[in-house]
């Protein structure tokens, strides 16, 4: 399992130098949480920048992990892959606790994984980031015609959306006929 | 990279349509059913639309406040079987097919919970159409009928839209005949304003205590100041019935003669004004300006 540690790379509290005595508040030691997607690639994202994620964030705020019990037990998100995980830690570390501009020009453009990176924020509660995502894809098709954004969101017609649930029907009939069969065949 | 929108969850799918702006919330819902209901279940807040009709074309003007004193706007021509966007000062033309004008009408309606109307302006438009307009169209708020209309289609337009509008402008006069006016008046509507007449709108007695327009306003009014008088004598004996007008203005053609309209009525001068009370304690306020006649009823 390869790893690529992100964000703030010590973990260990950084001592004040010159503030005087009485302003110094004394500084809790950030804590470091692990997460891997499809491809297995373990990133190593501080609590803070997890924050952003109301999922993680709930698992994570009864845990009390040690540094080493936290790099054992990455946290699996099979359901995402790697590079859409990369895209979220990355925006996690850079937003890590600021809130996030109206306008965040810092944030991942690419189109052809739009559609992705919406399903893992959405998946991972992310709000800030899903209301940016959902603003790129509303963007897509500023200005097009009904005929650009059929195309440019694969919006099926009338028709092929009658034969898709003609074909539904047909399936579902088949299957509860299915079922009736072998429920039938168990009885006997 | 195309992307498969409607496979999106729901609530996002409800936010990326919340971050389009209006001309590209209509291109949307024009691209299925399943989009229109979608813009449809946004409840994306809209005001009610105004429209206009021309000799060949019915305009939307549709709004939406993005925030507080700002709001978006999307004007739509519609053909008969296609319709032109004006976005950003660009002009965009888009067929659907099979599409007539009042299935075009129908449509925006519809996507934006369209139950009431807010202005309906007609300048020419084909007779049979008003039929589908009442049909489309549950609620109006204001009606105007210009003075560019024929009066057969003033007039139909007036007696059709008129019950369904909450308010109604007619810039010509509408009425061939007496018992037209007369009906006219017989009708329960809220509120009509009848503007300038070449001939004027004869008006007696008769016709003010048939009157059922809540609040009526004519320009151009003809009546003499004896009809006047027995129209005030008769309300004074109508005690304890039902009156349901509450305001009447009257510009009229020649200025009234204030004896003869109050000759052998009683009346207090409250505020400057003349004031009728019936015993059964309903009052009528009188005014008389100039050419300028009110009466206002009081419960």
């Amino acid at each position: 399992m390869s790893s690529t540690e992100q964000g703030t790379s010590s973990a260990a509290p950084a001592e004040p130098t010159t503030a005087p005595e009485s302003a110094a508040a004394p500084e809790v030691p950030e804590s470091f949480y692990y997460v891997h997607g499809k491809d297995k690639v373990v990133h190593k994202v501080s609590a803070g920048a997890l924050q952003h994620s109301a999922l993680i964030h709930g698992m994570i705020s009864n845990l009390g992990y040690t540094e080493e019990q936290a790099k054992a037990n990455p946290f699996p998100f099979e359901n995402i892959d790697g590079d859409i995980l990369q895209m979220v830690v990355d925006w996690c570390n850079q937003h890590k606790g600021k809130p996030t501009p109206p306008e965040d020009t810092n944030l991942p453009k690419q189109k052809e994984k739009l559609f992705d990176l919406v399903l893992a924020v959405n998946y991972l509660e992310i709000k800030e980031l899903l209301t940016y995502c959902c603003k790129q894809v509303a963007m897509m098709v500023k200005g097009k015609s009904p005929e650009e954004i059929r195309e440019i969101w694969m919006i099926p017609t009338d028709a092929e959306d009658e034969a898709a649930e003609k074909e539904a029907k047909k399936r579902a009939g088949k299957e509860a006929a299915g079922e009736t069969a072998a429920a039938a065949g168990d009885a006997k | 990279m195309p992307i498969r929108i409607l496979s999106l969850p729901g609530k996002d799918l409800q936010y990326a349509l919340k971050c389009m702006d209006l001309g590209d919330i209509i291109a949307f819902s024009l691209c299925s059913k399943r989009t229109k209901n979608l813009v449809k279940s946004s409840n994306r807040k809209m005001d009610p639309p105004r429209i206009h009709t021309y000799e060949n074309r019915i305009r939307f003007e549709i709004q939406t406040m993005i925030f507080k004193n700002c709001y978006e706007y999307a004007f739509l021509d519609i053909f008969d079987s296609y319709i032109e966007l004006n976005r950003n000062w660009r002009y965009e033309a888009w067929r659907k097919q099979e599409f007539t004008q009042a299935d075009w009408i129908a449509h925006f309606m519809s996507i934006f919970h369209g139950l009431m109307v807010e202005e309906l302006t007609m300048e020419t438009i084909s007779l049979s159409f008003l039929d589908t307009v009442k049909q489309i169209i549950p609620k109006i708020n204001k009606l105007e009928i210009s003075h560019l209309c024929s009066k057969e289609l003033a007039k139909t337009a007036f007696f059709k839209l008129a019950p369904i509008s909450e308010e109604v402008e007619v810039e010509k006069n509408i009425f061939d005949k007496k018992k037209e006016l007369f009906k006219c008046f017989n009708l329960n509507l809220s509120s009509v304003n009848f503007d300038n007449s070449p001939t004027g709108y004869q008006l007696d007695s008769n016709d003010l205590l048939a009157l059922k327009i809540k609040d009526l306003t004519i320009e151009d009014a003809v009546i003499t100041g004896k009809e006047l008088n027995r129209f005030l004598k008769l309300w004074m004996k109508r005690n304890h019935t039902f009156y349901r007008p509450r305001y009447l203005e009257l510009t009229l053609r020649q200025e009234l003669n204030r004896e003869e309209v109050f000759k052998g009525i009683e009346y207090q001068i409250v505020n400057c004004e003349r004031q009728l009370k019936r015993r059964d304690g309903k009052k009528l306020i009188i005014s008389i300006n100039g050419e300028h006649l009110t009466l206002e009823f009081r419960i």
